[in-house]
């Protein structure tokens, strides 16, 4: 046991961007409970070398949370050849929505694809079920 | 039975060409359709049952409920559409309308301005049909179809031979991608991806805009000017070009006005039009039919004889501002396509689900009522992204109400 | 995707010639061909290898899969698309109205089409890289969103 699970793990800002996929929509035409449907919805995409600097490996949790809501996701690395420091990519779904405000300035049109918040590591929790969600 | 060629409903391109084989009045095998739509042809794991207060009842018993919870209702809301034919479209106005209720669709919070500047003749559209025979440079802004439209590349927009453009695509047509990443569909456009920041299109549709005008393209992202002045050359010789506007390009615009300008201008050199990537099958069609009905495409209330529309009767204004007391849900699934704050306020006032297959949604309400999935157990007509209309055929027979006949009882109820 | 040095990496590198091959590269060379199969390497299935044998049979799609003109799909890749399938210059020239023309095909003379959501090869002789006029086609690599294509 180390001093490091009684420190507040550093929290580092993010923009996460939303994107559609089609292994996640033939899932949900499937079922919406499927659990393919959850293993993709719930998996945040970073850039490779933001995960070092948060000393996170691929399958590890991360908790993600801002104003709006507090999701516990798997984090993946980047498909993307290019970096992306400080942009991290999510599916659209339950789980990217948890974090959208409510607010949308009056217009009626959420900042779906455009989100900001704040990740840190999880050594303990388990990823958010849907059932958690709603 | 019909021989076919049936249409897939898995997206708004609704391709018109799928075989299908049965057995046992399922369909067990599908043919040229993408592998989203085979899953939808093949229907759900999980169908809805028909239930009130999550226990089993009959049709009638769940109508009447359903029919109960309007009537009493002070603001009622009627949503979803999407993934209805245009008949229940038409229903669902005439059930709103009589029930002085709000109505809105998830244009609300998606493609909604594109159909609406479209219907208005404030942006000139085309056919996918006319794309597949004459368009030479085609656009995608913010758009993935390989993920959200998986055939539109293959079907229309850029590999088929069409009558204007017979030597294929390596010589007759040029696709270009504008989005925030390198997503699959831009793996196929090569070295014609510009990648822009996140939010940053307004700032690059200013950029084209002036590179068309001759003028240095700067952008506060530094792009490389030459690149942009590339593209411009490009666009300029284009005889009949396109843009398909993805959610991407939608959200990050607070005004259409940097996409008009761009569009006209493009237009004054050669011939550009616009088509936007509509996800649900028949979302445009709800958009069409309430434009006509009342002058909206989507966010109204019947208040009484008046109507009101605007940002404050949208589905998301409407459930933050806690004005609707119950609602009603057509083929949609709210909960889990809101925003959670949101979601979680529509999850406590009562709620009405119609759909084929189970959902987030119709698992927190007080009522769900099955119906046929339409293009598979039911037909009817559908416009498709481009504003064509597309007749949909039945498949294989099934008791189950249409959406149509469902809100048509309901109404003879109340 | 699979590449020889990911392959060989996998194997247990001892040259034990079990396989009769005269090295560990060999037989990747081969596996990668798919002329011989992963169970072909016996100490591939001690304890200590164990985990490159189960990477390696994810990575090497089964010999039955493979066309005899070395055409492979990836199943769990390929989303039904279509582009292969209008852009192969067979399917223009056989039916240049339905799949030439991005729609169902209309005859038999096409050799890919799409089933169930999945790109399939039918009489996959008639492809370009095949036959006595053959040219190097990689137009249904080069549509391909996904990489699900791959001709070993
Ligand atoms: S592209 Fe859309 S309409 Fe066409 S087969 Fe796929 S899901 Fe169905
Ligand atoms: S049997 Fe396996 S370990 Fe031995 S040479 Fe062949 S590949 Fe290498
Ligand atoms: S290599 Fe060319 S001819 Fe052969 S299947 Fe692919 S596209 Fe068709
Ligand atoms: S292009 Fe690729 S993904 Fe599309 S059908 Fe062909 S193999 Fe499948």
């Amino acid at each position: 046991m180390g001093f490091g699970q009684f420190l507040t793990e550093p929290e580092f800002k993010f923009i996460i961007v939303t994107h559609r996929d089609i292994f996640q929509n033939t899932a949900q035409e499937s079922s919406r409970f499927s659990e393919q449907y959850a293993e993709l919805s719930s998996v945040i995409r970073l850039d490779k070398d933001d995960m070092k600097k948060i000393g996170v490996k691929a399958g590890d949790s991360v908790i993600v949370k801002n104003a709006s809501g507090r999701v516990v996701l798997k984090a993946e690395s980047s498909i993307l050849e290019q970096p992306h420091p400080g942009t991290a990519f999510m599916i659209n779904g339950p789980w990217a929505n948890a974090l959208v405000a409510a607010d949308t300035g009056g217009t009626g049109v959420p900042a779906f694809k455009n989100i900001e918040a704040v990740l840190s590591r999880s050594k303990e929790e388990k990823v958010t079920s849907l059932d958690e969600l709603v | 039975m019909d021989k076919g060629p049936f249409v897939c409903t898995g997206c708004a391109l609704l391709c018109d060409d799928i075989a299908v084989e049965l057995q046992d009045n399922r369909v067990t095998r599908v043919d040229t359709a993408c592998r989203k739509g085979v899953s939808r042809m093949k229907g759900c794991v999980s169908p809805m049952p028909c239930t009130v207060d999550g226990k089993t009842v009959d049709e009638n018993v769940a109508i009447r409920e359903a029919a109960r919870i309007l009537k009493e209702a002070r603001h009622p809301l009627v949503f979803g559409h999407g993934n209805s034919t245009l008949e229940a479209q038409q229903k669902a106005i005439e059930l709103a309308r009589k029930l002085g209720a709000h109505i809105d669709d998830t244009s609300s919070f998606c493609q909604g301005p594109l159909v609406e500047a479209i219907l208005n003749n404030k942006i000139p559209t085309c056919t996918l049909d006319e794309v597949r025979h004459m368009a030479d440079v085609i656009i995608f802004w913010g758009a993935d179809p390989s993920h959200s439209h998986p055939r539109h590349l293959s079907m229309y927009s850029y590999f088929p031979r069409g009558k204007q453009r017979q030597r294929g695509w390596e010589e007759d047509r040029t696709a270009i991608i504008i989005d925030v990443r390198k997503s699959d569909t831009a793996v196929i456009c090569g070295d014609k991806l510009y990648e822009i920041p996140v939010g940053a299109d307004p700032d690059f549709m200013n950029a084209l805009l002036n590179a068309l005008s001759n003028k240095v393209p700067k952008t506060p992202f530094n792009m490389d000017p030459k690149r942009i002045l590339e593209l411009a050359n490009i666009l300029k010789k284009a005889e009949f070009g396109v843009v398909f506007a993805g959610l991407g390009m939608v959200y990050s615009l607070d005004s259409l006005d940097p996409l008009f300008s761009l569009m006209d201008k493009l237009n004054e050199t050669s011939k550009f039009h616009l088509i936007p990537m509509v996800g649900q099958y028949n979302m445009r069609g709800f958009d069409h039919t309430l434009f006509r009905e009342t002058g909206h495409i989507n966010r109204v209330y019947f208040r009484g004889e008046e109507i009101e529309h605007g940002p404050q009767q949208s589905v998301i204004e409407l459930i933050s501002n806690d004005i609707i007391d119950a609602a009603m849900i057509i083929g949609s699934d709210p909960l889990a396509s809101l925003p959670g704050p949101i979601a979680k306020k529509l999850a406590k006032i009562p709620l009405i689900t119609i759909d084929p297959c189970e959902n987030l949604t119709s698992r927190r309400s007080k009522v769900t009522i099955p119906s046929a999935l339409s293009g598979v157990e039911c037909d009817g007509t559908a416009i498709r992204m481009d504003g064509v209309e597309v007749v949909l055929k039945q498949i294989i027979e099934t008791n189950k109400l249409t959406d149509e006949k469902i809100i048509a009882r309901i109404m003879e109820e109340i | 995707m699979s590449n020889l040095m990911g392959i060989y990496q996998l194997l247990p590198k001892t040259n034990c010639k079990k396989c009769g091959k005269a090295t560990c590269m060999a037989f990747a060379v081969d596996l990668l061909a798919r002329k011989i199969s992963i169970e072909d390497c016996p100490p591939l299935k001690e304890e200590k290898y164990l985990s490159g044998y189960e990477k390696l049979k994810e990575l090497i799609t089964p010999a039955d899969n493979v066309t005899e003109t070395g055409f492979l799909v990836h199943e769990d890749k390929c989303i039904g698309c279509g582009n292969c399938v209008v852009a192969c210059p067979v399917n223009v020239v056989g039916d240049p109205e339905g799949t030439g023309s991005g729609r169902a095909p209309s005859n038999d003379k096409v050799i890919l089409y799409i089933r169930d959501g999945i790109v399939r090869p039918v009489n996959i002789h008639e492809c370009r890289r095949f036959g006595h006029n053959k040219t190097l086609c990689y137009a249904c690599i080069d549509t391909c969103p996904t990489k699900a294509i791959e001709f070993v």
